[in-house]
C-alpha cells in the first residue's frame, strides 16, 4: 500500500507513487548537481525532465494508474545516471567534481587533470564561501581554512575581502563532507570522544585518554593534595589537574551540546568522512536542496540579506553599536538594491565586510568583557568566603558565576564550534535553554547584589585613645611592624599591586591593610594616638560589633610608635570594609616622623549610604588633619605641620619620583594652609582629610567630597569590592 | 593503459559526429536519435546525449523547433544550421581520412621491413 501523490511535471499532472516521487526528486537533484557546472544546465535538466515526463505519459497511456518506483527506475535506466554518463562524457563540466571519478574510477584520472577554477562555494558557506572554495580548491579540510583565517584574522582580513570580490561563487560539491558528529555506537557518556576519534582518524581511546587522563592524577594526587592542604595553600597540583580537567570538562560538555549525534546512515557516512559519492547521493540530496535554494538567490539580494541579518545581530549586541548598526543596515538596504553591476558589487561586500568588521568587533570585545568578568570572578572567588554569608548567598554566588557569566561564554563557544565544524543545527530549543538560563543567573546576580547591599548598609566607628608615653626627645616617629608571620596567598593568580586593599589571605583569615593616619594639631602639649575602627553592617548593632572586633595593636618603643602592618578578618568576622583611621596629635612645638612603609596602607572605602555617611562625627578632626610626606621630620605650628630641613620644598617632582607614587602639590607644601589647599584642583588623594571646602553646603555633599577623595577607583560608591578589583586588574 | 578507457575515448571522438549525421537527415527527436544509434549497434544515454545537444546548440550547429506531441509535453526536434552543416561536412572529410588510414593500416598483412640489428650487446 503506498500512498500516491499528484506532481505538476512539466506542465502536465502526472499522479506517482509518493516513494517513486522522491526517487525522482533525488535522481533530478543528482543530474543537477552533474551538470553544475554546464554553461546550459537548466536547459539540459528541462530537455530531460521534458523527456522524463513523455515517458510518464507513455506509460500512463498504457494503462497504468500510477507512476511506480519501477516506472522511475526504468526511466532512469533509460536516461542514465550521472555515474554512468562519466563513461562517454568527459566535457569541462566535471573538472571540480573529479574527485569522485578519481575515486571510484582511477583509470579516467587524467581526463580530468584540471581541478578548474576557484570558486567561492555557494552550498558550504559561513560568511561568503571564500574558505570553503579555498579548500575545496586545495583539496583539504574547510575546517582547516577556516581555523586559519579565523587564527590570522588580522592579516587575512583583506585577503579575504579581495577573494570575496573577485571570486565568483559557484555551487561546487564539497569534496571533503567529514563533520563532527557525535557517534551513537562508540559512545561511553556522550559519543564526543568516539566523534572526535572519527573526526580526527584515530582510535576512540586516545581523546578518551585525553579527557579521562587529569581525571585520574586528581584521583590519584587527591590523597597528596589532602595532605599538602592542611599546612600550606599550595595551588600546584590543582592548576595541573584541576584547572586542565575542569578545561577538559567544559569542553565535553560543550562540544557535547554542540555537537549532534549522526543518527542517521549518512550522517554516520559523513561522520567516518566517507565520501558520499553519487551512488549514495540519495542520502545527501535532502540536506543539499535546501542549499540550493539558498544558492538560487542573486547577489544583490544576498547583500541585502546579509545587511539585514547583521543588523540585526549588531542590535542585539548593545545599545550604542546596535544603533550604529541599525542606522548601517537602513543605509546598506537601498545600496544593496541598487547593486547589480559589478561596481555596486564591490560596494556591496565592502558594505557587508564592514558589517562583519563592526560586529566581528563588538562581539570580540563582548567576549573580551565576559572573559574579564568570569576571570574577576574567579579572583575574587579566594574572597567569597569573606563576603558571603550562609546557604542562600553562596548558592546565589554560584548561580551568577556559572549562568550569568559562564553561559554566554559557552553559547559563544558552542556557536563557533557549530559553525566552523559545519555542524547543522536542529535543535533550537537550545537558545530558549540558553536564555532563560542566563535569566535565572542574572535574577539571581541582582539578587545576591541586594543581599550584599544590604549587609554593608549601616556603619559604625569605634573610638579609642592609645595611652601613649610621651617621646622623650619632642619627636614621635610612626612605623609599621614589619610582620614575622608570613601570609600565603598573598600574590594569588600573579596579581600583585601594591594597591591592592588585601594583602594576606589564607584559608581563614583574610588580612586587610585599609588604614589611615591623619596628623592633627594637638589642642594642649601632649601628644595622643586615637585610634578608629570603623566597619559596616546590616545594622548598628552589628556594625559596630564588626568594628569592636577589629585587631589593631599599636604598639611603643621609646619614641617610635608601631603600628601593625594590617588587621586580621576571619571567615567569621566577613569582610564589611573595616578600616582603621590613626589620628596622631601632636602639639606646637613638637616634631613627627612618619616611615616610608605606611605607603603600604592602602584606603578602601565601601559607601552605600551616602545620606548618612561613616564619618560625619569625624569631620573636625579630618579638617585639621594636615598632610605629610613620608621620611621628613615636620614640626608642629601656629599654622600646621612645617618641615624641619627647609622652609618648603619646590622640588617636590624629585622626591615624587624617590618615592615612586603620585603624590599631589598640596602634600609637598606642609605650611600650606587648608582654605588655599581646598582651591587646587588636583589634591585629589588626600584632600578630603585635610581640607573641606570652607562653606560647607550639606552633610551629603561633604560626603560625596570625601568618597571622590579616596582614590579614583572607588568612586563608583555601589559594590567597590569587585569593582575595585577588577579595575585593579585591568590596569 | 586500459581497454574500456581507449574504447569509450573512441567513440567519445565520433559521438558528435555520428550525433550530426542523423541530424543532418532531417529533424530528430532526442530519443529517435537514440534509437538510431543503438539499431547501429552504438549505444548512447538519453543523459549523455542531451548535454551534448545543447552544447552543439550553444555552438550554433544545431537549431531546433517546438513541436506539439500527443503523448507528453511538446518536443524539441533538432535540425543543423549552415554552420553546423559546414561543420559536418568538415568532420566527414576528416573521419573519411581517418578512416581509410585506420582500414588501410589494420588491414595490412605483410610483417615490417626487419629492423636492424640491435647494438645493445655492446653496451
Amino acid at each position: 500500500m503506498k500512498k500516491v501523490i499528484n506532481i505538476n511535471f512539466q506542465g502536465r499532472v502526472i499522479p506517482i507513487e509518493e516513494t517513486a516521487y522522491e526517487i525522482l526528486q533525488q535522481y533530478i537533484e543528482s543530474l543537477r548537481k552533474y551538470f553544475a557546472n554546464e554553461e546550459g544546465r537548466d536547459e539540459i535538466i528541462n530537455d530531460i525532465e521534458g523527456r522524463i515526463a513523455e515517458l510518464f505519459s507513455d506509460r500512463l497511456k498504457k494503462g497504468s494508474t500510477c507512476i511506480t518506483d519501477d516506472d522511475v527506475n526504468a526511466v532512469m535506466a533509460s536516461i542514465g545516471r550521472p555515474e554512468d554518463f562519466e563513461k562517454a562524457d568527459d566535457s569541462p563540466n566535471n573538472g571540480p567534481r573529479t574527485q569522485t571519478t578519481q575515486q571510484s574510477q582511477p583509470t579516467y584520472a587524467y581526463v580530468s587533470s584540471g581541478r578548474g577554477r576557484l570558486f567561492r562555494n555557494a552550498d558550504d558557506k559561513i560568511i561568503a564561501g571564500v574558505c570553503s572554495g579555498l579548500a575545496n580548491y586545495l583539496g583539504i579540510d574547510p575546517v582547516i581554512t577556516r581555523i586559519l583565517f579565523v587564527l590570522f584574522f588580522g592579516a587575512l582580513f583583506w585577503v579575504y575581502i579581495v577573494l570575496w570580490i573577485i571570486v565568483p561563487s559557484q555551487s561546487v560539491q564539497s569534496n571533503v563532507t567529514k563533520r563532527l558528529y557525535r557517534s551513537p555506537d562508540d559512545k561511553v557518556i556522550g559519543g564526543v570522544c568516539g566523534g572526535l576519534a572519527a573526526y580526527f582518524n584515530t582510535q576512540s581511546w586516545i581523546p578518551r585518554l585525553i579527557f579521562a587522563l587529569p581525571l585520574i592524577i586528581g584521583l590519584v594526587s587527591s590523597p597528596f593534595n589532602a595532605w599538602f592542604n592542611d599546612w600550606d595553600f599550595w595551588w600546584g597540583p590543582k592548576v595541573l589537574t584541576g584547572s586542565l580537567g575542569f578545561t577538559l570538562f567544559v569542553t565535553y560538555v560543550i562540544l557535547w551540546i554542540a555537537v549532534p549525534v549522526a543518527t542517521t546512515s549518512s550522517e554516520k557516512l559523513e561522520m567516518r568522512g566517507e565520501r558520499v559519492d553519487l551512488n549514495s547521493i540519495r542520502n545527501t540530496v535532502k540536506e543539499d536542496m535546501e542549499s540550493i535554494k539558498s544558492k538560487a538567490q542573486n547577489f544583490g539580494n544576498e547583500v541585502k540579506q546579509t545587511a539585514q541579518e547583521l543588523g540585526e545581530k549588531a542590535k542585539g549586541f548593545g545599545q550604542t553599536a546596535g544603533t550604529h548598526a541599525k542606522a548601517f543596515a537602513a543605509e546598506a538596504v537601498p545600496v544593496a538594491r541598487r547593486t547589480g553591476s559589478g561596481v555596486s558589487n564591490v560596494i556591496g561586500i565592502l558594505f557587508k565586510a564592514f558589517f562583519l568588521f563592526v560586529a566581528g568587533v563588538v562581539a570580540i570585545s563582548l567576549f573580551g568583557l565576559l572573559m574579564g568578568l568570569l576571570f574577576g570572578g574567579f579572583v575574587i572567588f579566594p574572597f567569597k568566603d569573606f563576603i558571603l554569608e550562609g546557604f542562600w548567598q553562596n548558592a546565589l554566588a554560584w548561580l551568577s558565576l556559572l549562568l550569568f557569566l559562564g553561559i554566554p561564554i559557552v553559547a559563544l563557544i558552542t556557536w563557533l564550534i557549530r559553525r566552523i565544524m559545519g555542524v547543522r543545527s536542529k535543535n533550537h530549543y537550545l537558545g530558549y535553554v540558553f536564555g532563560s538560563l542566563w535569566t535565572i543567573g542574572l535574577v539571581s546576580f541582582i539578587i545576591l547584589m541586594g543581599l550584599l547591599a544590604r549587609n554593608f548598609k549601616s556603619g559604625s566607628e569605634k573610638e579609642e585613645l592609645f595611652s601613649l608615653v610621651q617621646p622623650s626627645k619632642g619627636k614621635l616617629i610612626v612605623d609599621v611592624a614589619t610582620s614575622n608571620i608570613r601570609y600565603y596567598g598573598g600574590d594569588w593568580f600573579g596579581i600583585h599591586d601594591e594597591d591592592f586593599p588585601v594583602y594576606g589571605l589564607n584559608q581563614d583569615t583574610l588580612m586587610l591593610n585599609t588604614i589611615r593616619v591623619n596628623v592633627v594639631k594637638s589642642d594642649d602639649s601632649i601628644y595622643r594616638v586615637h585610634a578608629i575602627r570603623f566597619s559596616r553592617g546590616r545594622n548598628p548593632e552589628t556594625s559596630l560589633h564588626a568594628a569592636e572586633k577589629i585587631q589593631f595593636d599599636i604598639t611603643q618603643k621609646d619614641s617610635v610608635l608601631i603600628l601593625p602592618k594590617g588587621f586580621p578578618i576571619s571567615k567569621e568576622d566577613k569582610f564589611r570594609n573595616q578600616r582603621v583611621l590613626v589620628v596622631v596629635e601632636v602639639p606646637i612645638g613638637k616634631k613627627i616622623q612618619l616611615d616610608g612603609s605606611l605607603d603600604s596602607y592602602e584606603w578602601f572605602n565601601v559607601n552605600f549610604n551616602s545620606r548618612r555617611g561613616w564619618n560625619a562625627s569625624w569631620d573636625d578632626n579630618w579638617e585639621r588633619a594636615y598632610s605629610w610626606r613620608n621620611n621628613v621630620e615636620y614640626i608642629m605650628t601656629e599654622n600646621g605641620l612645617k618641615r624641619t630641613d627647609r622652609e618648603s620644598d619646590d622640588e617636590y617632582d624629585e622626591s615624587r619620583k624617590e618615592e615612586g607614587i603620585d603624590l599631589p602639590n598640596d602634600t609637598t607644601k606642609p605650611k600650606t594652609k587648608a582654605e588655599q589647599d581646598a582651591k587646587k584642583p588636583n589634591q585629589y588623594r588626600y584632600k578630603g582629610n585635610e581640607s573641606k571646602p570652607q562653606s560647607k553646603p550639606d552633610s551629603s555633599k561633604q560626603e560625596k567630597t570625601t568618597a571622590d577623595s579616596e582614590d579614583p577607583t572607588d568612586q563608583n560608591e555601589s559594590y567597590p569590592s569587585l569593582i575595585y578589583i577588577l579595575s585593579r586588574i585591568a590596569h | 593503459m586500459n581497454i574500456e578507457n581507449t574504447q569509450s575515448q573512441m567513440r567519445k571522438g565520433i559521438l558528435e559526429f555520428c550525433i550530426l549525421s542523423i541530424i543532418r537527415r532531417g529533424e530528430a527527436y532526442p530519443s529517435d536519435i537514440v534509437e538510431e544509434m543503438r539499431a547501429a549497434n552504438l549505444h548512447i544515454l538519453e543523459g549523455t546525449l542531451y548535454p551534448l545537444l545543447t552544447r552543439l546548440k550553444n555552438a550554433d550547429m544545431l537549431t531546433y523547433r517546438w513541436i506539439e506531441s500527443n503523448s507528453g509535453p511538446p518536443r524539441k526536434y533538432f535540425s543543423l544550421t549552415d554552420k553546423g552543416l559546414q561543420f559536418y561536412q568538415e568532420l566527414e572529410s576528416t573521419w573519411n581520412e581517418l578512416a581509410n588510414a585506420v582500414n588501410t593500416l589494420a588491414a595490412k598483412k605483410d610483417s615490417l621491413a626487419n629492423v636492424p640489428a640491435s647494438n645493445n650487446d655492446n653496451l
